[in-house]
C-alpha cells in the first residue's frame, strides 16, 4: 500500500505451479500446487494499489483485494487472512473456483500490457496458510441471542448466511435435502477444482461455532415452509436451482444421455467413497467411452474434465457459439484443452443417433449473426453442414432452472417470477412472506458461487436488521 | 457604459456601506479578513537634536514610495499615508498666542483627533468627552485647533469619508514631568476611547495624544501629504525623527483611521499569529498590572481594541509594554525576537535575554518591518525571517535613513558613510536622549546587561532531560483490547497503513496524489472524526508561508507549561516554568512528566456513560469544564485531560471537543494562563489531529493509542530491525515536522503563537458549537452540533463493542473501497466517461453526467439546484459550443508530473478549440513554440510562474497568451512541491535547467512575494517582460480570500483563479490533500461578493477549478461568479487516467502521469478525446442555459438568485446553511462580469525611454551605449527591452553586451528582471530587491559611484532575493547583497562581496562567488550548481545548512580556475578594490575560500571536486 513501489513494471505475472496435463488427467487432485511463500509475496507485490481498484469493483463480494495483496506482499498473512475473511466466508473456495479472468483479474488495470496481478491463487494461498496456522476461527458471537433463523440449503449462500448470523449471536439452523453439507460445492464441482476436504473443513468450523445442520431434511417432504416459519424467527431460502434445462431433438430419449449434475454427482459421490450403483455399473462412468458434452458453461467444463479423468476414449465439447462468446471461463477451456478435450465450436446437436443407447451425435455448424441490442450475437444454422460425432455417453450441460418451489414446499402463497425464481425485494431480499428471505441462485437464477456467498451475506445483514427492528418494536410499543 | 467617469464618491460610500452590511450579515464578507502592507521608513538625527531636514527627508521619502501603495481608479484616493514627528512646541505655542492665550512654560501636548464630520451633535459630544477626560485628570485645555487641510488633493471617495480633523492642545497645568505626562495622556486616551465605545460614537479616532510627538495621516497619495496638511511645510516643524508610512490595502473603502503610522509603530507586513496573540492577550489581561498604571489598569483593558487590524493590535500591545517602563528596543525584542535557539554563535547573555523574553509572552510572528518611536528611542526592526526589506544609510552629518527601499532620500554619495540592511530579527536603534546609534548586536548586548536574565532563566525547568532518560515505553493493551479501542475511535486499516505506519517508519508524513474526491465531512454518511471538520489555514499573497524544511532554523516547537505571570513585570518569577522541546509526548514521556508534576496536576476524565440517555455528552462536557475550573481555583498548575477510561461502558469524548471546551471556558473565566492543558487522546493519530488539538488550546499532546498501535505492529515485526524506542521517536519526529509544516503554512514559526489561535476554518460544524468551544473560528455553513456528534459517537461505540469483528474496516477515505467513503470518481463513471469521449457519444456522456449527479452529495454544489426565473428557451438560441469552450482551461499540471505525451495532448486539444492549457511549473520545450507539421499547436497558452521558477526564461514568458502566478495549489496550499529525482529525466532536467536524477524542490513561498505590494511588483515585472499577456493569479479557496483577491485586483491582475481544496496533485502530504483549503463554491462566491463590493469585479476575470466534471458544475460556477472554468482531473480521465493514485511513484499504468518509457508507451489519450470532453461539457452547459432562459454564460454570471438549496444534509445536523454563499452584492451600474478588453495596463518605467532611444538596435541591430539617471521609482529596468530583444532576435540572439545601459542612482526593484543576452546594465549607485530576477542571459554590473568613500565589501549594494530563478547571465556587484541571494538560481554566474541569510538557497545550477561574509542558513536545499565563499574568519561552517551540500576547501586546479576567473571578471567589470586585492594576493587568499558542492552532484560533475577523485582520474 504505502510502502515499496508496485513491482509490475519489472516483475512478470506468474501462477502457482500447474501440474503437467499428463499427470493431472490421471487423478482428481487439484491441478495447481500451492504458491511458495516467497512467490506469493512477489506476485502480490505486483499490485499497483489503485485508488479505484477495479478488481474490487468487479468482485461480487467487493473483496478488498489490494489490501490483502499488500499485506501478503509484506508477509503479514494473518492480517491478510483477516481482511480477506472480513468480506468473504470462504476465500479458499473463491480462490479456487472463481472465474477470476472474468472478474477481478480480468479488470486489473495493469492487465493492459503487463498481464494482471495473480489474485485467485494468492487468495487461496492466504487462506490455506491461515488454516495451516490455525488462524481460521469458528464464529465467536460476543453474546447469544434467543432469536433463530432457519436456512434452507447448505450450499455456499446458506452457509455464508449461517456464519454471518452466528457472528451476530443468532441461532442458525440449516436444512438440506442431501446428506452432506456444501450443496453444489460437494456434489457439483469436481475435486480437481475443489477438493472435498476444503468444504468439510468449513462445515466443521460452522458446527463448532454453533450452526445446527438438519441434513436429509427436505422442506415439503419432511416439514413445510409454514412449520419452518413457526419454528424460527426468520427463514432464508437458499435452495439453489437444480432443474436441468433440456432440449427437444430426435433421440433425446436414448440411453446414456444424462444431465450434467447426475453425471457430476455420481463422480463426486464415488470419489467420496459412497456406493453409487449407476456409477459402479459403468453407466455414469466415462471410462473407455467416447464422450460428448453439450454446452459451453463452467458445468460443461467440469464434465469434460471429469470424463478425461475417468479415462474416456475421447471427450468432445459441443458449443453453438465460438470461444470468445462462451459463458465459461477461458482458463477452464485452456485447462481442458491441455488435458486433451476437443472443442467443437459453433456446432449444435441436431439429433442423437442410436437404437437404444446413444451411439453418436449428429450436429450442425453454426455461424454468428450480427449483435442484437444486448450485444450478443445470435447463432444461426449453416444449412447443409451436418456432421456426426461418435458418442457412447452424452452429457447435457445446458444450464439449470428453478424447481417449482411453491409446490415443492407446499407453500402456494410464496411469490415467484415467471421464470420460477423467487420474488424478493432487491434491497431487503425478503419475499412476499413476512420474515421469509431468499438468496442465491433461487433468486437470481443459476450463477456463480461467489454471487451465492454475496447474497447469503446480504441476506444475513438484512435478516439482522429485520430481527433487530422486530425486537425494538415491542419494546417501543411497551414504552408508549 | 462610460468607465472613464469616476464614480461619485458619496454614492460609492453609501453603496459600499449598504453592500458591506448586507454581505457581513448574509454573505461571506468579514472585515476582519482585510489585510494591508506597505512601505515604511524612519529618518532620525543620531544626535537626537531636532532638525528640519529630518522632517523634509521623511516627506520626500514618502513621495517615492507610491509604487508600494495602491491608487483608486480616481487617481487620487490612496490607501493611506502618514508621518509621525516630534511636536514643534514653538509652532503650537505660537498658535495659542494667536488665539489670545499665553501658553504655559512646560511642554504642551497635542492630540490629533478625527471627529465625525457630518453629524454635528456627535462631533460636539466627542469634544465634550475629550475635554472632560483631560480636565478630570487635572490638565488644562488651550483649545481646539482646526487643522488646515486642502481637500482638493484628495479623491472623492476619500473626501466622502473624510473626518473633521482637529487638534486638541493640552496644558500641563500639573507640571508633571514628560514621562508621567505621557503615561497620563495614554490613560486619558484609553478612557476617551472607552467612553466613545460606550456611547457608540463612530468615526471618532485619536491619531496621537502626546506631549512628544504628533501624527499626520490620511487617505491621500503619499506625495500629497504636504499638500493636504500644509502644517508640515512650516519650517518650524522640526524633529529628531520622522516615521513615515505608505499603505496598500486589500479593500477599496477609504478608512481614514487605518492609515499609519500608529501611536508607536509603523508596520510593513502582516502578523500571522494575530488570532492566537489576541486570544493570549485576553488571557494575559487579568494578571496585568504595573505601578505606573496603578488603579487605571482597568481603563486600559482590553489592550487590543475589537476590530483592530493586525498592525493596530501590535501597536496597542507595543504601546502598553513601552508605557509600562520597558524600552522600545526591549519591547521589540520581546514581541519580535530573533530566531535565536539555533544560532550557535550567539553569546550566552543574549540567549538568556531571548530565553527570558520567551518565558514572558508569545512572539508576534509574521513578516514585519517596523519603525517605532517611544520617547527616548527610535528603532527600526525586522521579523525573525527577514521577510520585508529594510535598508539604511548613515550620513557624515549624523542622519540615519532607514526604509523599505534604498534611495528614498536623495543624498550626495560623498555624504554617505555607511549603507547597510537590517537583517532578520535585527534592529537598528537610536538613543535620542543620549544621541547614540546602536547597531543590532550593540542594542542586544545593552539589553542583556540590564537584568540578570541568565540567573533568572535558570528557574526554567527543562523537562526533556528529565523525561527522556527515564522514559519507559510500556505497552498496556493486548491485541483484542487494542482492536476494540481502535474500532471505538473509528480507525481503519487505511489509517494505520497509509498514515500511521509511514510516519513511524520514515519519520515523515505519507504522500498521496490526485486530490480529494470524497464528501466533505459534514456530507458524509460515514463516521468522520472531529478533526475532519477543521480546515487548516494558510497564507497566500498578503503574507508568505515559511519554508519549514529549509528554513527550520527560525522555527520552534518549544512549549512552556505552567503558570504564566504578569507580562508587564520584569522579574525572576516569570521564569518559574516547565519547558518541553516539543508539545508532542510519547507515552513514557507523558508518564514521566505526569510523575514530575505530582500534586500540581489535576486529572480530568473525558469519557461518558454509554448507558445514559441523550444529552449525556453535553452533561459530561459541563462536568469536565467544572472539574477543570475547580482544579485551577484549587491551585493546580497543570490539567490533564484524558479519554483513556474508554470501555464497553464508557464512550470517549473527542478530545478536540474536550480541549476546546476547557480552554475556552478557562479563557472566559480568565483562568487559562494559570495552568497548562495536557491532552491524552485515543483518536489522535495524524498530524492534523495534533495541530487541531494545539490550535484549540492544548499545551501538550500524547497520542497513547497511536503508540499502543505502533507497539503492536512492532511486536509483529513490521518495523524490521528498528527498536521500539526508535519507532516512537520517528513517529514523534514525523508529528513534529508535520506541526512545523502546518504552522509554517500560516507563516507562523513558533508553536506558542499558534497555540489557542484556532487557525482553522470550520467546515460543517454548527455555528453555536463553534461559538461555544472554538470562538473566533469562522464557520460559514454551520453543520453538525453536539447532538449529532453524540449520535455518531454512540453508533461507533456500538459497533466497536457490540459485534465480533476480526479485522478493522479497510477504510476508503484516501482511496476508494467499497463500503467506505463515496468517491466522486467511481469505477463505472470513469469507464462511462472514457467510452463517451472515445466514441464521441454525447448520450453516453449524459449517462456519466447523470451518474455523477446521482451520487450521494460530495460537494456543496450537490446541495444546490437551479431555480429558473424565466421560461426556458430553445437550445438553438444559446451561444455556440465554440464560444463556451473558449472559457475552459486545463489547470496547471507540470510536465514532470504528467508524461510528455499527456502534457502535449492537452495543449493541442485546448489550442484546437481556442481554449487554454496551462503549462504548469517547469518550463516548456522551445520546440513547442512552433506549430507541428500537421498544424497542431503544442504550445501551452498559459505559462505558469510558480515558486520554483523552473525554466522561467524571457523566451518562455514571451510565448503565451497568459501568465499565471501560482500562489497556492488546492492540494497543498502554503506548501512547496517536489519532483523526485527518479522523475527528473534528461528532458525535464533540460527544461528546468537542472541535473537529471537530482530531486527538484519548489519552495513554499515565492521569494519575491512576501506581501501584497510584492505581488503587485511581480505582476508589474511580468507585464514588462511580456507586453501583451494577461496576468492571472492563482489562489486557493479559504475564508478571507475575498479581500486577498481585492488586493490582487488592485495589483493589476487581469484574471483571478480560485482553486478549490479538492485539486489534483502529483504528490503531496495526505493531511494537506485532505485538510487544507475549502471548496471553491465558498471561495469563489466570497471573491465575487467582495470584488463587487469594492467595484473591482468588472476589471478582472474570475476563473475557478477543483473537481469540475460536468456541465452542471460549470453552470453553478458561473452562477457563483466565475466566467472561466478549469477542468483537470476529468481531462486526465478522458486521456485514460483511472485514478490509480500512484502519480508520486512514477508507476502510472496508463502512462498519463509517469516518466517511465515503458509506461509512457501505454498512453492512449488523444486530443480528440479531450476535445470531445469539452464539447460535451459545453453542450450540457447550453442545455442548462436554455432551461434557465439564458442565451449566454455572461447573462448568468453571479446570478446566485437562480440557485437554491435543495438539501440541508442529514437530519442529525444542527443546520447546513448555504445562504452566505448565495448572497449577492449590488453591483451598482457595473456588470457582474469582466468587461475589460485587453489587460489592466501598468505604468511605464524607464524602458519606455530606453526603447525609444534604442531604435537603432531594435531596428538595425546596431551596438549601442545609453546612459540615464535613475531613482528607486524606476522599476524592472531592462525587462521591457529584453522582451523587445527576445521577440526580434531571440533570447540568445545578440552577442553579450551588445547594448550597454549605464544607470546612475538607486535602481528600483527588479533591476534587470529577465534580462537577456545582449543587454548589459551597469549601475553606479545601488539597487533594491530582486536584482536579476529570472535573469535570462543578460549582464548586470553594480558598483558605487567613483566618488563614493564607501568600502565596497562593507557596503550593501542591493536588496533581497537577487537572481531569484535566474537561468543564465552574469551579475557582478561590488558590495553586499541582502537575504536570499541567488535563491533558486539555475544558471547564472555571479560575484558579490557578501550576502545575508539563506544565500544560494535551493540553487540548482550556476556558479556563485561570494567575497565576504554570508548570513545564516547558507546553501539550504541547494541541489545543483557551485558556490565559493571567501571566509577568512571561518564563520561559514556555523552558518551553512549542510543537509544537501558538502563544504570543502578548493581542492582541484580546475575549480580554482573557475573561481579565480570569475573574481577576475568581477574586478574587471566593477573595478572593485577588494577583489583586486584578493587577486593580487591570490596564492595567500585562495586557501581561505570554501567550495560548496551539492552532495547529489558529486558523482555527476564532469570535473571532480575531490583531490582523491582527481588523482584517481589521472592515475
Amino acid at each position: 500500500m504505502p510502502r515499496g513501489l508496485p513491482k509490475f513494471v519489472h516483475l512478470e505475472k506468474q501462477m502457482p505451479e500447474k501440474r503437467e496435463a499428463e499427470a493431472r488427467r490421471r487423478d482428481f487432485h487439484e491441478i495447481y500446487a500451492e504458491f511458495a511463500a516467497e512467490r506469493a509475496r512477489e506476485q502480490a507485490s505486483r499490485c499497483s494499489q489503485c485508488g479505484v481498484p477495479f478488481c474490487q469493483v468487479h468482485c461480487p463480494l467487493h473483496n478488498n483485494i489490494p489490501d490483502w495483496l499488500m499485506l501478503t506482499a509484506e508477509g503479514r498473512l494473518e492480517e491478510a487472512y483477516e481482511v480477506a475473511a472480513a468480506t468473504n466466508n470462504m476465500p479458499e473456495v473463491c480462490g479456487r473456483i472463481c472465474p477470476q479472468d472474468r472478474l477481478c483479474e480480468g479488470n486489473c488495470v495493469i492487465e493492459k500490457g503487463f498481464r494482471s496481478v495473480t489474485i485467485g491463487a494468492v487468495e487461496k494461498y492466504i487462506t490455506e496458510t491461515a488454516f495451516a496456522n490455525g488462524w481460521v476461527k469458528p464464529p465467536r458471537p460476543p453474546r447469544e441471542l434467543a432469536q433463530s433463523v432457519g436456512i434452507i440449503g447448505a450450499g455456499p449462500g446458506g452457509l455464508a448466511a449461517a456464519e454471518e448470523l452466528r457472528r451476530r449471536g443468532y441461532q442458525a439452523h440449516v436444512y438440506d435435502r442431501y446428506d452432506r453439507v456444501g450443496g453444489l460445492l460437494v456434489y457439483g464441482i469436481p475435486n480437481f477444482k475443489l477438493e472435498k476436504t476444503v468444504v468439510a473443513r468449513r462445515e466443521a468450523l460452522l458446527r463448532e461455532g454453533g450452526v445446527v445442520f438438519h441434513l436429509e431434511c427436505e422442506v415439503g417432504r419432511d416439514l413445510t415452509l409454514t412449520e419452518l416459519r413457526l419454528r424460527h424467527d426468520a427463514v432464508l431460502i437458499a435452495s439453489g436451482v437444480y432443474k436441468a434445462r433440456d432440449f427437444a431433438v430426435p433421440g433425446i430419449g436414448l440411453r446414456n444421455i444424462f444431465p450434467a449434475l447426475d453425471y457430476l454427482t455420481a463422480s463426486n459421490r464415488a470419489g467420496l467413497g459412497d456406493t453409487v450403483p449407476l456409477f459402479d455399473d459403468g453407466t455414469l462412468n466415462a471410462a473407455g467411452k467416447h464422450v460428448v458434452v453439450i454446452g459451453g458453461g463452467d458445468t460443461a467444463m467440469d464434465c469434460v474434465r471429469t470424463a478425461v479423468r475417468q479415462g474416456a476414449k475421447s471427450v468432445k465439447c459441443l458449443y453453438r457459439r465460438n470461444r470468445a462468446n462462451m459463458p465459461g471461463s477461458q482458463r477452464e477451456v485452456q485447462h481442458a484443452e491441455e488435458e486433451g478435450v476437443e472443442f467443437v465450436w459453433l456446432s449444435a446437436p441436431e439429433a442423437f443417433l442410436g437404437d437404444e443407447a446413444v451411439t453418436g451425435v449428429r450436429a450442425v455448424r453454426m455461424r454468428l449473426g450480427i449483435a442484437d441490442s444486448s450485444g450478443r450475437q445470435a447463432p444461426q444454422v449453416i444449412d447443409g453442414s451436418h456432421f456426426t460425432l461418435e458418442a457412447d455417453l452424452v452429457i447435457k450441460a445446458l444450464g439449470f432452472d428453478p424447481e417449482d418451489l411453491p409446490t415443492l414446499f407446499t407453500a402456494p402463497e410464496l411469490g415467484v417470477t415467471r421464470w420460477g425464481t423467487i420474488k424478493a425485494d432487491f434491497r431487503t431480499l425478503m419475499t412476499n412472506l413476512d420474515g421469509v428471505f431468499a438468496a442465491g441462485d433461487i433468486v437470481r437464477g443459476a450463477s456463480l458461487v461467489v454471487w451465492a456467498i454475496r447474497d447469503g451475506r446480504d441476506a444475513a445483514a438484512s435478516i439482522h436488521r429485520y430481527l433487530k427492528a422486530k425486537t425494538a418494536a415491542p419494546a417501543a410499543a411497551a414504552a408508549e | 457604459m462610460d468607465r472613464t467617469r469616476p464614480e461619485d464618491g458619496q454614492r460609492f460610500i453609501e453603496d459600499y456601506r449598504r453592500n458591506a452590511a448586507h454581505l457581513e450579515g448574509h454573505g461571506l464578507y468579514d472585515p476582519r479578513d482585510e489585510h494591508d502592507a506597505c512601505g515604511v521608513g524612519l529618518v532620525a538625527a543620531i544626535d537626537g537634536k531636532p532638525r528640519r531636514e529630518v522632517v523634509a527627508a521623511g516627506i520626500n521619502a514618502l513621495k517615492v514610495l507610491w509604487h508600494r501603495g495602491a491608487v483608486d481608479a480616481d487617481g487620487k484616493t490612496g490607501d493611506g499615508a502618514g508621518i509621525h514627528v516630534q511636536i514643534p512646541q514653538g509652532f503650537f505655542k505660537e498658535h495659542i498666542r494667536d488665539t489670545g492665550h499665553e501658553p504655559g512654560e512646560g511642554r504642551l501636548a497635542v492630540g490629533m483627533v478625527f471627529l465625525p464630520r457630518t453629524d454635528f451633535a456627535a462631533q460636539e459630544r466627542c469634544r465634550c468627552i475629550v475635554e472632560a477626560e483631560i480636565l478630570a485628570f487635572g490638565y488644562g485645555i488651550y483649545g481646539w485647533r482646526q487643522v488646515p487641510i486642502d481637500i482638493s488633493v484628495i479623491g472623492e471617495k476619500a473626501n466622502a469619508t473624510r473626518p473633521e480633523i482637529e487638534q486638541i492642545l493640552i496644558n500641563n497645568t500639573k507640571g508633571t514631568n514628560a514621562r508621567q505626562f505621557e503615561i497620563d495622556l495614554f490613560i486619558i486616551r484609553r478612557r476617551i476611547e472607552k467612553q466613545m465605545l460606550a456611547e457608540s460614537i463612530r468615526d471618532f479616532y485619536i491619531c496621537s495624544l502626546s506631549c512628544r510627538s504628533v501624527i499626520y495621516k490620511g487617505m491621500f497619495l503619499a506625495e500629497q501629504l504636504t499638500a493636504f496638511y500644509p502644517d508640515l511645510l512650516d519650517d518650524r516643524f522640526v524633529s529628531s525623527f520622522a516615521i513615515y508610512h505608505q499603505r496598500y490595502s486589500t479593500n477599496t473603502f477609504p478608512n481614514w483611521w487605518l492609515a499609519q503610522p500608529f501611536r508607536m509603530i509603523a508596520h510593513n507586513g502582516e502578523i500571522n499569529t494575530l488570532l492566537g496573540n489576541m486570544n493570549w492577550m485576553r488571557a494575559h489581561e487579568p494578571r496585568m498590572a504595573h505601578a505606573w498604571f496603578g488603579d487605571h489598569m482597568q481603563d486600559l483593558l482590553p489592550i487590543v481594541q475589537p476590530g483592530s487590524s493586525d498592525s493596530a493590535a501590535l501597536d496597542a500591545v507595543f504601546e502598553v509594554m513601552v508605557r509600562a517602563d520597558r524600552s522600545v528596543p526591549m519591547v521589540k525584542t520581546m514581541l519580535m525576537p530573533e530566531a535565536w535557539a539555533n544560532q550557535p554563535s550567539l553569546p550566552q547573555d543574549i540567549k538568556d535575554l531571548y530565553s527570558y523574553c520567551n518565558a514572558v509572552m508569545e512572539p508576534w510572528d509574521g513578516p514585519a518591518a517596523i519603525c517605532a518611536y517611544g520617547g527616548q528611542w527610535a528603532v527600526a526592526g525586522m521579523d525573525r525571517n527577514g521577510l520585508r526589506p529594510m535598508r539604511y544609510t548613515i550620513t557624515s552629518d549624523g542622519l540615519l535613513i532607514v526604509g523599505s527601499e534604498t534611495g528614498m532620500v536623495r543624498l550626495d554619495e560623498t555624504r554617505i558613510v555607511e549603507k547597510g540592511r537590517v537583517g532578520p530579527g535585527q534592529m537598528i536603534a537610536i538613543d535620542l536622549r543620549n544621541g547614540k546609534l546602536y547597531r543590532d548586536r550593540e542594542v542586544k548586548a545593552m539589553l542583556a546587561k540590564e537584568r540578570p536574565f541568565g540567573k533568572w532563566t535558570k528557574s526554567i525547568k527543562k523537562l526533556d532531560g528529565l523525561i527522556k532518560k527515564g522514559a519507559d515505553e510500556r505497552v498496556e493493551l493486548d491485541r483484542e483490547a487494542l482492536r476494540r479501542r481502535q474500532l471505538a475511535v473509528g480507525w481503519t486499516l487505511e489509517d494505520l497503513e497509509m498514515i500511521l505506519h509511514p510516519m513511524a517508519e520514515d519519520g515523515k508524513e505519507a504522500l498521496g496524489s490526485m486530490g480529494d474526491d470524497t464528501p466533505l465531512a459534514v456530507l458524509s454518511d460515514q463516521h468522520r472524526p472531529l478533526h475532519h471538520y477543521f480546515r487548516q489555514n494558510f497564507s497566500q499573497v498578503t503574507n508568505p508561508p515559511i519554508d519549514s524544511l529549509r528554513e527550520t532554523r527560525v522555527m520552534s516547537l518549544v512549549t512552556r507549561l505552567g503558570n504564566l505571570g504578569n507580562i508587564l513585570d520584569e522579574d525572576e518569577s516569570q521564569c518559574r516554568l516547565l519547558q518541553l522541546a516539543s508539545p508532542v509526548l510519547s507515552n513514557g514521556e507523558f508518564e514521566a512528566m505526569r510523575a514530575y508534576m505530582g500534586a500540581t496536576a489535576a486529572d480530568v476524565d473525558c469519557t461518558f456513560d454509554a448507558s445514559k440517555g441523550d444529552g449525556a455528552l453535553r452533561e459530561a462536557i459541563n462536568r469536565i469544564r467544572q472539574e477543570a475550573e475547580d482544579a485551577v481555583r484549587g491551585g493546580a498548575q497543570h490539567i490533564i485531560l484524558s479519554d483513556k477510561a474508554t470501555s464497553a461502558a464508557r464512550i470517549a469524548i473527542p478530545m478536540i471537543l474536550a480541549a476546546g471546551a476547557v480552554h475556552s471556558h478557562l479563557v472566559r473565566k480568565k483562568l487559562r494562563t494559570f495552568i497548562s492543558l495536557n491532552v491524552r487522546s485515543g483518536e489522535c493519530l495524524d498530524v492534523h489531529y495534533f495541530a487541531v488539538l494545539i490550535g484549540v488550546g492544548a499545551t501538550s499532546v500524547n497520542a497513547y493509542l497511536a503508540q499502543e498501535t505502533l507497539a503492536d505492529r512492532h511486536r509483529r515485526g513490521l518495523f524490521g530491525a528498528l527498536s521500539f524506542e526508535e519507532v516512537v521517536q520517528r513517529y514523534k519526529r514525523a508529528v513534529d515536522q508535520g506541526l512545523l509544516k502546518i504552522i509554517s503554512k500560516m507563516g507562523i514559526s513558533v508553536i506558542s503563537s499558534y497555540r489557542g489561535g484556532c487557525n482553522f476554518e470550520a467546515l460543517g460544524l454548527s455555528r453555536s458549537l463553534v461559538a461555544e468551544f472554538f470562538p473566533g473560528m469562522p464557520s460559514r455553513i454551520s453543520g453538525i452540533g453536539l447532538n449529532g456528534i453524540e449520535r455518531k459517537l454512540r453508533e461507533l461505540h456500538e459497533r466497536a463493542y457490540g459485534e465480533d469483528i476480526a479485522a478493522l474496516p479497510v477504510g476508503g477515505f484516501y482511496r476508494y473501497r467499497r463500503g467506505g467513503e463515496t468517491h466522486a470518481y467511481q469505477g463505472a463513471l470513469i469507464h462511462t466517461l472514457q467510452t463517451a469521449v472515445a466514441t464521441d457519444s454525447y448520450s453516453t456522456y449524459k449517462k456519466y453526467s447523470e451518474g455523477t449527479r446521482k451520487l450521494p452529495p460530495v460537494s456543496l454544489r450537490d446541495l444546490l439546484d437551479f431555480k429558473p426565473k424565466r421560461p426556458p428557451i430553445s437550445v438553438d438560441e444559446v451561444e455556440s459550443i465554440t464560444e463556451i469552450r473558449k472559457r475552459f482551461v486545463t489547470p496547471g499540471m507540470s510536465l514532470g508530473a504528467l508524461g510528455p505525451e499527456a502534457h502535449e495532448t492537452l495543449n493541442i486539444a485546448m489550442n484546437r478549440i481556442g481554449a487554454k492549457a496551462d503549462s504548469g511549473e517547469g518550463g516548456e520545450d522551445p520546440a513547442r513554440f512552433k506549430p507541428n507539421a500537421n498544424g497542431d499547436n503544442p504550445n501551452s497558452a498559459i505559462k505558469q510562474v510558480a515558486s520554483g521558477r523552473f525554466g522561467v526564461t524571457a523566451e518562455y514568458l514571451n510565448n503565451c497568451r497568459e501568465l499565471e502566478i501560482k500562489i497556492a495549489q488546492g492540494a497543498k496550499p502554503g506548501e512547496g512541491g517536489q519532483l523526485m529525482g527518479f522523475k527528473v529525466t534528461e528532458m525535464i532536467a533540460k527544461l528546468r535547467h537542472s541535473t537529471p536524477g537530482v530531486t527538484l524542490i519548489s519552495p513554499p513561498p515565492h521569494h519575491d512575494i512576501y506581501s501584497i505590494e510584492d505581488l503587485a511588483q511581480l505582476i508589474y515585472d511580468l507585464k514588462q517582460i511580456n507586453p501583451d499577456a494577461k496576468v492571472c493569479v492563482k489562489l486557493v479557496s479559504r475564508s478571507g480570500i475575498g479581500t486577498v483577491a481585492a488586493g490582487v485586483a488592485k495589483a493589476k491582475a487581469d484574471v483571478v483563479l480560485i482553486s478549490g481544496h479538492v485539486g489534483g496533485t502529483g504528490a503531496s502530504p495526505q493531511t494537506s490533500i485532505k485538510f487544507a483549503g475549502t471548496p471553491w463554491e465558498m471561495g469563489l462566491s466570497e471573491v465575487h461578493q467582495i470584488l463587487t463590493l469594492n467595484r473591482l469585479r468588472h476589471r478582472v476575470k474570475l476563473r475557478t477549478d477543483g473537481g469540475i466534471k460536468t456541465g452542471r458544475d460549470v453552470v453553478i460556477a458561473a452562477l457563483l461568479g466565475a466566467e472561466e472554468y478549469g477542468v483537470g482531473t476529468a481531462a486526465l480521465v478522458a486521456m485514460g487516467c483511472i485514478m490509480v493514485r500512484q502519480c508520486h511513484s512514477n508507476t502510472c499504468p496508463v502512462g498519463v502521469c509517469t516518466q517511465d518509457p515503458k509506461l509512457r508507451a501505454k498512453f492512449e489519450g488523444t486530443p480528440e478525446r479531450v476535445v470531445n470532453l469539452f464539447t460535451f461539457i459545453a453542450e450540457e452547459v447550453r442545455e442548462i442555459l436554455a432551461s434557465l432562459g439564458a442565451r449566454s454564460l455572461n447573462e448568468i454570471i453571479g446570478r446566485t438568485d437562480l440557485l437554491f438549496q435543495v438539501s440541508r444534509g442529514s437530519p442529525h445536523l444542527d443546520d447546513l446553511d448555504l445562504n452566505q454563499i448565495l448572497a449577492q452584492a449590488d453591483p451598482g451600474d457595473y456588470p457582474r462580469y469582466c468587461t475589460l478588453e485587453g489587460r489592466n495596463e501598468v505604468p511605464d518605467t524607464l524602458d519606455a525611454q530606453i526603447i525609444k532611444d534604442a531604435q537603432p538596435l531594435l531596428v538595425d541591430g546596431e551596438k549601442m551605449q545609453l546612459a540615464y539617471n535613475i531613482r528607486n521609482t524606476h522599476r524592472a529596468i531592462g525587462a521591457r527591452l529584453s522582451s523587445e530583444i527576445t521577440r526580434r532576435y531571440g533570447m540568445a540572439g545578440l552577442p553579450p553586451a551588445h547594448i550597454t545601459v549605464r544607470l546612475r542612482g538607486s535602481a528600483g526593484q527588479s533591476l534587470g528582471a529577465f534580462a537577456v543576452q545582449g543587454l548589459k546594465l551597469e549601475v553606479f549607485g545601488d539597487a533594491n530587491d530582486y536584482v536579476g530576477k529570472g535573469l535570462s542571459g543578460g549582464l548586470i554590473v553594480l558598483r558605487t559611484m567613483t566618488a563614493s568613500p564607501l568600502a565596497s565589501h562593507e557596503n550593501t549594494i542591493m536588496g533581497n532575493t537577487v537572481l531569484y530563478g535566474a537561468t543564465a547571465g552574469k551579475l557582478f556587484a561590488a558590495g553586499q547583497a541582502g537575504e536570499r541571494f541567488a535563491v533558486r538560481n539555475s544558471g547564472a554566474e555571479a560575484v558579490v562581496e557578501g550576502c545575508g541569510s539563506n544565500g544560494c538557497e535551493y540553487m540548482t545550477n550556476g556558479t556563485v562567488v561570494i567575497l565576504g561574509p554570508v548570513g545564516d542558513n547558507f546553501a539550504a536545499g541547494m541541489t545543483g550548481g557551485m558556490a565559493f565563499v571567501y571566509d577568512p574568519e571561518e564563520q561559514l561552517p556555523a552558518r551553512l545548512n549542510g543537509e544537501t551540500v558538502l563544504l570543502q576547501r578548493i581542492e582541484t586546479p580546475y575549480w580554482e580556475g573557475v573561481c579565480r576567473a570569475l573574481v577576475q571578471e568581477h574586478a574587471d567589470h566593477t573595478q572593485s578594490r577588494w577583489a583586486a586585492g584578493l587577486l593580487n594576493d591570490w596564492d595567500r587568499e585562495v586557501g581561505k575560500f570554501w567550495q560548496i558542492v551539492p552532495k547529489e552532484m558529486i558523482g555527476r560533475l564532469a570535473e571532480p571536486v575531490k583531490r582523491e577523485a582527481l588523482a584517481a582520474a589521472s592515475a
